[in-house]
């Protein structure tokens, strides 16, 4: 089953003594969702970058669902996120010039020149899903709050086994910032898709199982989520 | 196609700079396809003008200016050839045809030259547009681009087109035949027969139809003053208009050059020989076009090294700019990276984006450069009266299959720089 399980995972870089991450095990369930809180520089974006593979750690081990992305290869890392992550941003890094539609399908067309009618129809339904009605708009005409559902709607758009979300509500009103923490939610739990979220957003961390704290590259505290669970 | 919209969204983002790169492409490849167009243009026009002219007899001189005088055309005084050379040309069993061309007249800017009504048919296989050759001395023969038509009358002026002069009243002209276009200078010429030329020089013999019956010519004075003129005023002359014309000539006047079509390959060379002498020069027109063309061929050959240097230059410059527009995009295809596009679909993002503009670059340029060329060769032949056709060809083809490829690899460089950065590192804001 998906999940995810860092073991002796330590990052460092050059010019620094210590290392930037330095965890000795985490462990994410399948289908849990976590949230990753932390001041700023703890190592909240390398960490992301580890667990989805945009980066290989210095050392240790990133499994998920028995396989050590830290072992694949860079084309191979990438061939794996595109297959089981889906990632959604602070800035949304969505691509102007191109509809909603043709936002969430272009990083399947980056590794399929022809895109079935299946994919369009799913695009579709998930745009609609994420309250984008209108496929054919342009996304630099849309608001912050569309721009984030139409970023929502790419990151499920593969059928990932895992949604990654940095910071995506710190950029958006209050409105809009429950409408995207409840949709991915929402979303990733219909998918049956782990979800880690990394955010300073207390409202969307206490709606997550659990909420781990990032000082310094470690894990300063886990537990379970002080809010409901599910 | 996403990728395409992809990649057409960034060009018309930065329409300004993508503007200027295709201007850039399309003005060095333009340069170098016009080069190339013009040269062939002119090379083929050239050889085409120079067909009819197997071998040409003149007075001693440049070689150079007896082919573009009588070939092209070309005003400029020739030294005459002595009548004597023409008679015995004319009646060498070796010569298919011995045409004299006399220049010195012009009507409306147009040629006049004096020759033979053999030449204007050339011995029969190039037919006329309409009308006929001319029969007698009254008459002339237009070329195709003349504006004048059947039934003009023509009074040539005396002197070279573009000189001016007093008109000639010794003589006038009835238009009776239009010449079939030759993409040569001869399109513009108005054809005459020779004995007008002669007859309005007051180089024409009074009795030249008689000498058999006097009992030869040696003793008659030649009349070589040009100014004395009223030659068709001596009583015993027949009427003007019945006077036989072309050869057997006995005793003619002199001529600037003399057109030989010999009987054989052989019979060319030989005459060739032979009238390369202290009083005659012979040449063939290839033979003077092609030394020609060497000089030109070297200045192609510098203009082509101009236009090759542009187009490395124009190339250097684009993978400058597009280096500086790649890290402008870096965030953009590290997103695109993170989103889980493998590398070689960046790399062919960068690529197909640059060829994109190349390609539209070189097809404008290889349109620029036919323009050119066109605009050129109307000059030119509106200047020269020479036709080169401007046609691309295999060898145009194989320029801009060149330079796409060039371009291609050129292309590779930024692709490749994009290909080197890593996924997470543009993520990093």
């Amino acid at each position: 089953m998906p999940g995810v399980r860092l073991l002796n995972v330590t990052m460092r870089v050059a010019g620094l003594t210590g290392p930037v991450i330095d965890i000795p095990d985490l462990k994410v369930a399948p289908k849990e969702r976590l949230a990753v809180m932390g001041p700023s520089g703890a190592g909240k974006t390398t960490l992301i970058n580890i667990l989805t593979g945009l980066d290989r750690p210095t050392s240790g081990q990133v499994i998920w669902d028995g396989v050590d992305i830290a072992r694949l290869s860079e084309a191979g890392r990438d061939g794996w996120r595109s297959r089981n992550v889906g990632l959604v941003l602070q800035d949304f890094g969505l691509f102007d010039g191109l509809t909603a539609l043709e936002n969430v399908l272009l990083p399947q067309q980056m590794r399929r020149l022809h895109l079935g009618s299946p994919a369009h129809e799913r695009a579709r339904d998930l745009l609609s899903r994420v309250g984008i009605h209108r496929h054919g708009q342009k996304v630099e005409t849309m608001s912050r709050g569309e721009m984030q559902r139409v970023a929502v709607a790419r990151a499920l758009q593969a059928g990932p086994q895992a949604v990654v979300a940095d910071e995506p509500t710190a950029s958006l009103d209050a409105g809009s910032a429950r409408d995207v923490s409840d949709l991915l939610i929402d979303l990733t739990r219909e998918a049956g898709a782990t979800l880690v979220v990394i955010t300073h957003d207390v409202g969307l961390a206490g709606a997550m199982d659990r909420i781990v704290t990032l000082k310094r590259g470690r894990i300063d505290a886990a537990g379970a989520s002080p809010a409901v669970s599910p | 196609m996403i990728a395409l919209r992809f990649i057409l969204v960034d060009l018309r983002r930065h329409w300004i700079g993508s503007l200027a790169v295709v201007c850039l492409i399309a003005g060095a490849s333009a340069l170098g396809i016009a080069v190339d167009l013009q040269e062939r243009a002119l090379r083929i026009g050239s050889a085409r003008a120079a067909e009819r002219f197997d071998l040409v007899i003149g007075a001693p001189g440049s070689d150079t200016q007896l082919v573009l005088s009588s070939v092209f055309l070309q005003p400029s005084p020739l030294t005459l050839l002595p009548g004597s050379v023409l008679a015995r040309i004319s009646a060498d069993p070796r010569v298919a045809m011995a045409a004299p061309v006399g220049f010195g007249d012009s009507f409306n800017g147009m040629p006049v030259v004096g020759t033979i009504a053999a030449f204007v048919t050339d011995g029969g296989r190039a037919p006329l547009a309409e009308g006929r050759p001319f029969g007698t001395i009254t008459e002339a023969v237009v070329g195709a681009d003349s504006p004048l038509v059947l039934g003009d009358q023509v009074k040539p002026i005396h002197g070279l087109p573009g000189e001016g002069g007093q008109t000639h009243r010794e003589l006038s002209y009835a238009i009776v035949g239009r010449m079939a276009k030759t993409g040569t200078p001869w399109d513009r010429a108005i054809l005459v027969p020779i004995e007008g030329v002669w007859t309005i020089h007051g180089m024409s013999h009074p009795h030249e139809h008689h000498a058999d019956e006097s009992g030869g010519s040696a003793e008659h004075d030649h009349d070589h003053d040009e100014r004395s003129g009223a030659v068709s005023t001596e009583p015993n002359d027949p009427p003007i208009g019945d006077r036989h014309l072309g050869p057997p000539w006995t005793d003619p006047p002199g001529v600037p050059a003399v057109i030989v079509k010999a009987k054989t390959i052989a019979d060319a060379y030989r005459l060739r020989s032979e009238y390369r002498t202290e009083a005659t020069l012979a040449v063939f027109p290839a033979e003077v076009l092609t030394r020609l063309f060497a000089t030109l061929g070297d200045i192609r050959l510098i203009l082509g090294a101009i236009a090759f240097a542009t187009q490395g230059l124009v190339g250097g410059a684009i993978v400058l700019v597009s280096v500086v527009h790649l890290s402008q995009r870096r965030r953009q295809l590290a997103m695109l990276r993170a989103l889980g596009a493998p590398r070689t679909a960046i790399v062919a993002l960068v690529w197909a984006e640059l060829m994109l503009l190349v390609a539209t670059g070189v097809a404008l340029g290889v349109g620029l450069g036919f323009l050119g060329a066109k605009l050129f060769a109307i000059w030119l032949s509106g200047a020269s009266g020479i036709v080169g056709p401007v046609i691309l060809t295999g060898q145009d083809l194989a320029l801009v299959l060149s330079l796409l490829g060039i371009a291609a690899a050129i292309a590779l460089v930024p692709a490749l720089v994009a290909y080197r950065q890593t996924a997470a590192s543009g993520l990093r804001s």
